[in-house]
């Protein structure tokens, strides 16, 4: 007759759960006699045997450390400042940083690059674009653009000077006023850690 | 009976982070989506540990894993179930075994991409048992199903496997 042998199934259902110890005593005892001496019996256990074998030998992957309470948090943090994150992961973040001294350091300094970097001058090139082009419109071009350059190196330079200097205490206060004026101004950007106690401006 | 403590957040994650990270794994094939559910299980097991009755902790925690994958899922529109394709049944895993070191990376490749071509609940079923390593009882416990349903499903799925997987018994 044709189709699933209902038998067949339930003994390599025994084979499997046999494996893995969970059979009663008059099950184990059954698949006992079902092996004894039967070839194709013991092939389908061998079969099952090995994909079993195959599942447990998948190697153990490594958590990423930041996950863990003890870890770091690295590249979250600036994906943070710039509002990037899920809401789980700002939650993360947050409960991170109130009590990692480490993290909280580098927030704090990868802040206030960011408020570097984004305080240089920028260039409008739109209006650039519209500007009617003397004879030495190119040179002249590269003439403002290469000052725009300088103006921005040097301006970079003093923000990283200034970050260079020697680390002033870590005022939450101003931190979270930063945060409070960004939140202020783009709707749904989490304030800075709601455990951290921040004072207003 | 001795009181069962209940564990702070922090053992939780150091003792479970892992396991919850490869379980995600596995079912998922894809780090990013592993780290975030470890997050998000991280969460929920914080606001939870306070409403935590003394039990089965790895069956409450994983009901935990479990819910948050399922959400990670729904949120993402994907399909928890995921028909085998048809046809499908031989693609992976045609070349027998080459021996040693090299055999078991290829072999563990070959053994993720067939996990994933699972129905979702055998695939579970099969990765809390040879993965996670619960029992059939912890598993019908972090599921909601039946006993007898865990170990058919785990039987079922791997014999899914063996399908996919073709190498010389």
């Amino acid at each position: 007759m044709a189709g699933v042998n209902p038998l067949a199934f339930r003994r390599e259902e025994l084979f499997s759960a046999f494996l893995d110890g969970e059979l009663s005593a008059e099950e184990a005892e059954l698949v006992n006699e079902l092996l004894h001496g039967d070839k194709e019996a013991m092939e389908e256990y061998r079969g099952v045997q090995q994909v079993r074998r195959a599942l447990r030998m998948l190697p153990e992957l490594e958590i990423p450390g930041w996950l863990l309470p003890d870890g770091h948090l690295g590249e979250l943090l600036s994906a943070y400042l710039d509002g990037e994150l899920s809401t789980a992961e700002q939650r993360q973040v947050s409960d991170h940083v109130v009590g990692c001294v480490q993290c909280r350091g580098e927030l704090h300094d990868l802040d206030r690059a960011r408020i570097a970097i984004r305080s240089l001058p920028g260039v409008d090139t739109g209006q650039l674009d519209t500007i009617p082009a003397p004879p030495a419109s190119r040179s002249r071009r590269l003439a403002v653009a290469g000052s725009i350059g300088i103006a921005a190196a040097v301006a970079l330079f003093f923000a990283l000077s200034l970050g260079s200097q020697p680390e002033p205490a870590f005022s939450l206060d101003e931190l979270g006023n930063h945060h409070i004026a960004r939140a202020s101004a783009e709707p749904g950007f989490a304030v800075f850690p709601p455990a951290i106690e921040v004072s207003g401006p | 009976m001795v009181d069962e403590i209940t564990p702070s957040w922090e053992d939780v994650a150091q003792r479970y982070g892992r396991k919850i990270y490869n379980f995600a794994y596995r079912l998922t094939g894809n780090p990013d989506d592993a780290a975030d559910l470890v997050q998000e299980v991280l969460l929920r097991v914080r606001k939870g540990l306070s409403g935590y009755r003394p039990g089965s902790f790895d069956g409450w925690l994983w009901r935990i894993t479990r819910n948050a994958f399922l959400d990670g899922v729904r949120r993402q529109n994907r399909r928890p179930e995921s028909a085998l394709p048809e046809g499908d049944h031989h693609a992976l895993g045609s070349s027998p075994s080459p021996d040693e070191v090299l055999a078991a990376v290829r072999l563990s490749d070959d053994v993720q991409a067939a996990l994933l071509k699972l129905p979702y609940a055998f695939r579970e079923a099969v990765v809390l048992c040879d993965v996670v390593g619960l029992t059939y009882d912890e598993i019908a416990d972090a599921t909601d199903i039946p006993v007898g349903t865990v170990r058919s499903r785990i039987h079922r799925g791997r014999k899914m496997l063996r399908d996919l997987l073709t190498w010389p018994v």
